[in-house]
């Protein structure tokens, strides 16, 4: 028999309340130790990913969180059978214990900014072109002139980055009291200037959201997304040789459904 | 079913854009097989020659920028990255490669340029 796994909780009692999963199944928890794993029995392989299952995978972790600290499990990992499930289970238990401890009474939330990178890229030629005191490489040999271009446009990248940091800087000052951990990968695009995941604990998550609405304020020009409060996808950390969870990079809801190229194929164990 | 997390935005098509810009740019793997080795083994090549060129080029700004170049050595580094970059242009068209092509995601270290 299949088992579906949605998440390991800190927890080896039974879920209380009923909670269905994949295909209408009903969902409960195989414990080990004090920890469990959440599954639900699957008869068949999930072909492809649709929104649907991925709302359902989502909505089991979630309905966990209310009650238990969860490690969220990339969607679609299934495990052949109890004996592996436990003997994963046993394999990771240091593992998943430490992780529990971390996320406990924690969420996750996802920032994602655009910035107008054209109109910041004119207004830093401009500021060059005006700079009279700029470094230059003089002389007009194909030579020359090719490492002039090339020491411009080294200057104009360098101050791109300066002011993607500062900006990156400005935010991290407002979220710094709030957010336990952090993930942010800046210019993944020239427009794409932020996208970050935050580990924040329950308690401060409306002031996680004030401060966000305070960056957001005075930066009309940018464009913002918010996400959240998710199960801490981005924040599990195993072992590098695990397959189990160290994929699971479903960084938000948002993100599930365009990556599902990446989600293709079940992990079986 | 019922999730209590939400994504807001008032951008969602922009933002959808982006992160396939970003997912679309780097392969997860080298992307070799029986058929399409020779290209599969010229891109990890020419990816880590990539590599070495902008860090030469990044290494002669920086000295440019101090001043520690000679105009002498001004004209020789730049005809060295011209010709490189003269080199490179032409492999990459031989091999059918563009240059967001030439870049590695080496996982949680992140992409390689």
């Amino acid at each position: 028999m299949k088992l579906y796994l949605y998440g390991i909780i800190d927890s080896s009692n039974q879920i209380n309340e009923p909670i269905y999963g994949l295909e209408g199944a009903g969902v409960y928890s195989i414990p080990f130790c004090d920890i469990g794993a959440v599954v639900s029995e699957i008869s068949r392989p999930i072909r492809g990913v649709t929104e649907g299952a991925v709302l359902e995978h989502e909505a089991v972790t979630e309905k966990l969180m209310a009650n238990f600290a969860v490690l969220p499990v990339r969607f679609q990992t299934i495990i052949d059978g109890r004996d592996n499930l436990l003997s994963m289970m046993q394999s990771y238990y240091k593992d998943f214990r430490d992780n529990l401890d971390r996320v406990r009474n924690k969420v996750e939330f996802g920032i994602k900014v655009i910035w107008p990178s054209d109109k910041i890229k004119e207004h830093i030629t401009n500021a060059y072109k005006k700079n009279d005191k700029k470094v230059s490489v003089p002389g007009n040999s194909s030579n020359k002139r090719f490492m002039r271009e090339k020491f411009e446009k080294y200057k104009l990248d360098e101050e791109f980055e300066k002011k993607a940091n500062k900006f990156i800087n400005v935010m991290d000052m407002f979220f710094s009291k709030f957010v336990a951990e952090k993930k942010l990968k800046k210019l993944k695009t020239e427009d794409l200037l932020l996208d970050a995941v935050y580990l924040v604990k329950k308690d401060d998550q409306d002031n996680f959201r004030e401060a966000f609405e305070h960056i957001k304020g005075p930066h009309a020009n940018f464009k913002f997304l918010f996400s959240g409060p998710w199960p801490p996808y981005n924040f599990v950390i195993l072992p590098k040789n695990s397959n189990l969870l160290k994929d699971s990079r479903q960084e938000d809801l948002f993100d599930k459904v365009i990556q599902h190229q990446d989600l293709v194929g079940a992990d079986t164990i | 079913m019922t999730l209590s997390s939400m994504v807001e935005t008032d951008f969602p098509e922009e933002f959808v854009e982006e992160m396939e810009k970003s997912n679309n740019a780097l392969p997860k793997r080298i992307d070799a097989n029986p058929k399409n080795v020779e290209k599969g083994l010229a891109k990890l090549v020419l990816t880590l020659i990539e590599l070495i060129r902008k860090l030469l080029e990044k290494q002669a700004m920086r000295r440019v920028e101090a001043g520690s170049l000679s105009d002498e050595e001004i004209e020789k580094v730049g005809e060295t990255l011209m010709k490189l970059e003269n080199k490179m242009d032409e492999l990459k068209e031989i091999f059918g490669l563009k240059d967001e092509e030439l870049n590695l995601n080496l996982g949680p270290l992140g992409d390689l340029m």
